[in-house]
């Protein structure tokens, strides 16, 4: 057979021939997009991996800000109590998240957007008496710090999920590359061979026939020589008596029958 | 003491009184002076904080485990404020056990508050029990926890606590469902204080004496810090300014000029101008840097700029602590004891804080702490 390799169980004509080698043909142009849908999408997640580590460290910094906002509010009110009722009076809530969809190369990201509210102040009035200012001073600390979370949350997600389309991404590649590719050429090889078979077969048949035929006629030679060469003995024989009829058909053209107008 | 004691008793009562004001002296030693706050602030880990206050603190610091939590630190710190106040409380007679009550009233609306706030919002209160200020427990708080509705609630607090005065005529049952619950706390605050000024200048034993005098000096200081902070705290809020009027005590050196123009503040400066007729908060805003418009400096420690930068409430504070400080030049009055409790509080607010910078790694702000000795 020819080629080692795996190849489509196809009858080997020309007109499959034909569909192997624009399948062939489908195949290259398919691998050519998915590799450079591949970079992209590479490209795009390394861009968001450089994001999410910016992401991080500011997340890093920020937390550490509000957590020492709130150690300020601790010191102002001077106990715990604050919390619990912040807790208690926090009713709607103010900083809100939607999302919308970002295309990337084909790929569907979910991107988090946030928002806050306006007009929502549930605990506008809590440490009236001492610590209000660093009550709220802290809630916009932690809005901010809320804030890179979200941020993070949106860029960890699209990461996942680019992730998980590049692989699909990179698995059709070489599927494509080394299974698909391969064995339509094995394929067309194969049909490419049956057909040459086919040709030789049929060059041998004509090649047998036309020499049978050769040989016929041969035969056929053979026959009429020895035909002739019985009529022209014959033709010996009769020279004497059959001189006159020579002198007389001197055209030699007595096979020929007079032509009678 | 009135003249008309037998001599004997006269000294048994002075001795008595002796005991305490000795005691709350010793207790007054053992604060923390500026030179054990500087080898707190130069501790690496909580477990140094720990070893640093043992002398001061011991016994209550022992059940920490190691490296405790910043909570749990300041938690141990006010049990021992508590126990000590419990022991004077317990020795008390006379017109101390009443001021000494009056000192816990303070608590005691903290903690009414909470409560409230959490059978307004259907909670089990009685797992507030245990958040609510130890000083200001009293033996009735319990049955609160019974109530399950505002006007239970309401009328309970009226029959079981001391808070009664305050609540009555001033608000109903329906305020607390309806007004804020902050609104509720400074109404209840305001009516202690005046309650408070009024019983140390009217009180037979306590009237005239130095006592009097410290503690006027310490609520009208309180009265006004109180009514600034509100005014400065409801700029941006639904507060309206004839509701945020009625929140101002009725005395202080504020009153009435100061709070009626407070009243009408819109804004910083207009707190400002406010207060300009008294010479120490006109100081206060000066240092503050208020006066330049900066809005966002009221808070405490604000400006990142290092300790230079002190705010409005750091200053309160530090003006609070020179009062009391001063009140322990006094003798034979009862005012120690309310300086020593907020000395205290004062300093447990310090190694919280200097506790809180070590813990988070922000070494450069740990120098806001206020120490007055």
């Amino acid at each position: 057979m020819s080629g080692a390799g795996a190849r489509e169980s196809v009858f080997p004509t020309r007109q499959v021939l034909g569909q192997m080698k624009s399948k062939l043909k489908g195949a290259q142009t398919g691998h050519d997009l998915l590799k450079r849908k591949s970079e992209a999408l590479t490209n795009a997640i390394s861009e968001i991996t450089r994001r999410i580590d910016e992401a991080k460290r500011k997340m890093g910094r920020v937390m550490q800000i509000a957590a020492f906002s709130l150690a300020e509010v601790t010191y102002a009110v001077g106990g715990g109590n604050i919390l619990y009722q912040i807790q208690e009076s926090a009713k709607q809530a103010r900083f809100r998240v939607r999302t919308k969809q970002e295309n990337v190369s084909g790929v569907f990201l979910p991107a988090f957007e946030s928002f806050t509210t306006e007009g929502n102040n549930d605990f506008g009035l809590t440490g009236l008496g001492k610590g209000g200012q660093q009550v709220q001073r802290c809630r916009e600390t932690y809005a901010r710090a809320v804030e890179t979370l979200v941020e993070l949350a949106s860029l960890q997600t699209a990461f996942v999920i680019l992730d998980e389309v590049i692989k699909v991404v990179n698995r059709r590649v070489n599927a494509i590359e080394h299974v698909i590719i391969p064995k339509t050429e094995n394929t067309i090889k194969y049909i490419n061979s049956e057909l040459d078979e086919l040709d030789r077969e049929e060059f041998y048949r004509l090649k047998k026939v036309s020499n049978k035929k050769e040989r016929d006629a041969a035969a056929a030679d053979i026959e009429r020589e020895a035909q002739k060469k019985k009529d022209d003995s014959s033709n010996e024989e009769d020279v004497d008596e059959e001189g006159r009829m020579q002198m007389k058909d001197l055209l030699g053209d007595q096979d020929n029958e007079d032509v009678i107008f | 003491m009135g003249a008309h004691m037998p001599r004997q008793l006269e000294d048994h009562l002075l001795t008595r009184r002796s005991y305490i004001e000795g005691i709350v002296r010793g207790y007054r030693n053992s604060l923390l002076t500026s030179q054990a706050y500087s080898n707190l602030t130069q501790c690496e880990t909580i477990d140094d904080v720990k070893l640093q206050l043992g002398p001061a603190y011991g016994d209550f610091l022992a059940a920490l485990p190691p490296n405790p939590s910043t909570s749990a630190l300041a938690n141990k710190l006010t049990e021992k404020l508590v126990s000590e106040f419990r022991y004077l409380q317990a020795n008390a007679t006379g017109s101390l056990a009443k001021f000494m009550e009056y000192l816990t009233y303070g608590y005691m609306i903290d903690n009414v508050a909470l409560l409230i706030t959490g059978t307004l919002h259907e909670r089990d209160t009685r797992e507030l029990l245990e958040r609510c200020h130890p000083l200001g427990w009293f033996e009735t708080m319990p049955v609160l926890c019974v109530a399950t509705n505002i006007e239970e609630l309401y009328n309970s607090v009226l029959i079981e606590t001391p808070l009664a005065p305050y609540f009555k005529g001033s608000l109903s049952h329906q305020d607390l469902d309806e007004l804020n619950i902050e609104i509720v706390r400074n109404t209840l605050y305001k009516n202690y204080l005046e309650d408070f000024h009024n019983w140390v200048n009217t009180n037979p034993d306590v009237r005239g004496t130095p006592t009097a005098e410290v503690m006027s000096e310490v609520l009208e200081f309180e009265a006004d810090r109180r009514s600034i902070n509100i005014t400065l705290n409801s700029f941006g809020t639904e507060l309206s300014k004839a509701d945020r009027k009625k929140l101002y005590p009725n005395f202080g050196r504020l009153h009435p000029e100061g709070t009626l123009m407070l009243s009408r503040a819109d804004d910083v400066e207009g707190v400002r101008i406010a207060v300009e007729g008294v010479s120490d908060y006109k100081t206060f805003f000066d240092q503050t840097g208020l006066n330049q418009g900066g809005g966002s400096a009221v808070g405490n420690m604000s400006g990142g700029a290092g300790g230079e930068g002190k705010s409005l409430e750091d200053m309160f504070y530090q003006k609070e602590c020179e009062i009391s400080k001063l009140a322990f030049t006094r003798q034979f009055t009862h005012a120690v004891v309310y300086a020593w409790v907020k000395l205290r509080e004062q300093e447990i607010r310090n190694i919280t804080w200097i506790a809180e910078c070590i813990a988070q790694n922000q070494k450069e702000r740990i120098g806001n702490y206020i120490s007055v000795f």
